[in-house]
């Protein structure tokens, strides 16, 4: 191997820093002396999508909340932006959180307000945003998900799936830095949740967003490799056999404990009993 | 025996633990006024929903305790020969006592659950931390507007408690008491002295505060589900309720003091 051919292989320490979006350092968080995390170390690098997978209670969604500094951790550093969460105050990681995007388990919508000011709900409380820029924001926003019809109506009259894209859209509509999906397939149908991966697939073709989405179902983890978003089709479109998407590659859980971070083909080809088990 | 000392061990921490807690919420709530930003649609929509929403309860139990006292009181005072006294009785017991007590635990029934079970229900809905995700602080956008409007709505809801609590004297005393009106609110006004408004004002800012501050605190530490948002509600007008009574005595035992009406 030259020596060319080195350098465009392992970025200067620098260089990485600067493309690191998240970092997790030997993080370590327990509830009531349960630990959950233990020693849990990886990155998130711009335009990568990380997939986290585990069975149900392996505290995948903790990590997220760690990712965002929602959760601190008890021991370790998770770095955001290259700012390390435990060490900053809240009123200075609020500012870091508004530059992410977060989609909960079940949408976490307020109920008591429009689908409008929901999406809007960031826009609206900056004062220098006018009305009818929100309206136009969130009108794009709707757009993306394909849900502009329910622009006046409340989460209450909204199908579980139509809340999980209308969540999106509120995540989006920032443009974030990052985004992070915890189980947004969870507990919908096999039609609805291709349609969710399908709206995850197009803002990382499209806008290239960093992001870590949280899930269970191997189906969905494996669609985000298989298939890439062709936007002139306006649909998703599977790669050649044998091809997966370079930038999304996986983290497994295992009690927590990270036992696995790799592309598709390593983890298919994993020796893990674990790996192997929860493919299997 | 060592159970039960590891029992009492646990309760006594997890009573400092929750004082310490409030506390710095308490302090937290205040403070984030000084310093931007400042909800101030909010502090208006929550000052809607107190203040407005509660004006008939606490006017009509205003009413009635003063109807009340009236009925009471007449009896009694017939017996000195003081039948003209109604008037001075009901005014003065409703402005000291009766008029900040009533209307804080009115308030707190139907507020401080009210708070403790909205916070409550976003809380175990992810509600809170969707809006700590967008970057909003949920102590500034929800807990301080609630905890000001609460403090300067009870302040007029307590006059309007007062006042109504002197009319429904009025009305026991000239409609079934069959005794002179003009005595009545004419000795309704000119026993008041200004400690005694002093005192009548000063409470309300006091339950105002206890209302917003336990609603909030025990809906923000929500856990467990629905069952916790129910327990978080009992525990919010429990708590709310019987601080008032027992600020209403320190506050009493102080102002006394200080005013010298005691």
């Amino acid at each position: 191997m030259s020596q060319g051919d080195t350098h465009t292989t392992t970025p200067a320490p620098d260089a990485l820093e600067l493309r690191t979006v998240v970092e997790a350092r030997h993080v370590t968080l327990g509830f009531d002396a349960d630990p959950v995390l233990q020693d849990v170390s990886f990155t998130v690098t711009r335009g990568e999508t990380r997939i986290l997978l585990g069975p149900a209670g392996v505290g995948k969604s903790v990590l997220l909340k760690l990712a965002n500094g929602l959760l601190k951790p008890d021991k370790g550093s998770m770095m955001l932006f290259g700012e390390d969460t435990r060490a900053i105050p809240e009123g200075e990681l609020l500012t870091l959180r508004a530059r992410t995007g977060m989609v909960f388990q079940e949408g976490a919508l307020f109920d008591s307000l429009t689908v409008r000011d929901n999406v809007g709900y960031q826009l609206l409380q900056d004062r220098g945003i006018s009305d009818e820029e929100v309206d136009t924001r969130v009108r794009e926003a709707l757009k993306f998900v394909d849900l502009e019809r329910t622009f006046s109506l409340y989460p209450s009259s909204l199908s579980g799936g139509m809340r999980r894209r209308v969540a999106i859209a509120r995540a989006l509509i920032n443009n974030p830095e990052l985004i992070l999906y915890d189980s947004p397939t969870g507990g919908l149908d096999p039609v609805t949740s291709t349609n969710i991966i399908e709206l995850i697939m197009k803002e990382r073709d499209l806008h290239a967003t960093p992001s870590m989405m949280v899930t269970h179902r191997l189906q969905d983890a494996f669609m985000l490799c298989t298939h890439r978003f062709d936007a002139d089709a306006g649909a998703m479109v599977k790669l050649p056999e044998g091809q997966a998407d370079a930038s999304t590659t996986f983290l497994m859980l295992e009690e927590g404990r990270l036992v696995f971070d790799g592309t598709l083909h390593e983890l298919v080809h994993s020796e893990n009993p674990f790996v192997r088990e929860f493919l299997e | 025996m060592t159970i039960v000392t590891n029992r009492l061990d646990r309760t006594a921490k997890q009573l400092v633990l929750t004082v310490q807690e409030y506390s710095l919420f308490a302090w937290q709530a205040v403070v984030n006024l000084f310093e931007p930003p400042v909800y101030w649609t909010d502090f208006l929509i929550q000052s809607d929903i107190i203040g407005v929403g509660s004006t008939s309860i606490v006017l009509l139990s205003g009413f009635f305790t003063g109807a009340v006292l009236a009925l009471q009181s007449a009896a009694t005072l017939a017996e000195f020969g003081a039948n003209g006294l109604t008037g001075r009785f009901v005014s003065l017991t409703m402005i000291r006592e009766l008029g900040p007590v009533l209307t804080g635990v009115m308030v707190s029934g139907r507020n401080a659950s009210s708070m403790a079970s909205e916070l409550g229900s976003m809380i175990v809905t992810e509600q809170i931390d969707a809006m700590r995700a967008l970057g909003v602080d949920p102590m500034r956008k929800l807990v301080t507007p609630r905890l000001y409007s609460t403090i300067t709505m009870l302040l007029f809801l307590t006059i309007i408690a007062d006042a109504f609590g002197i009319l429904g004297g009025g009305f026991v005393t000239v409609f079934l008491n069959h005794q002179n009106g003009t005595q009545y609110f004419s000795t309704a006004w000119e026993a008041l002295r200004y400690p005694d408004v002093i005192q009548g004002l000063v409470k309300p800012l006091f339950s105002g505060f206890i209302i917003a501050s336990i609603g909030c605190f025990y809906g923000m530490k929500t856990s467990g589900g629905t069952e916790g948002v129910g327990r978080a509600t009992i525990q919010a007008v429990v708590s709310a309720s019987v601080l008032i009574i027992f600020m209403d005595f320190i506050m009493t035992h102080i102002l006394l003091s200080l005013l010298g009406t005691g």
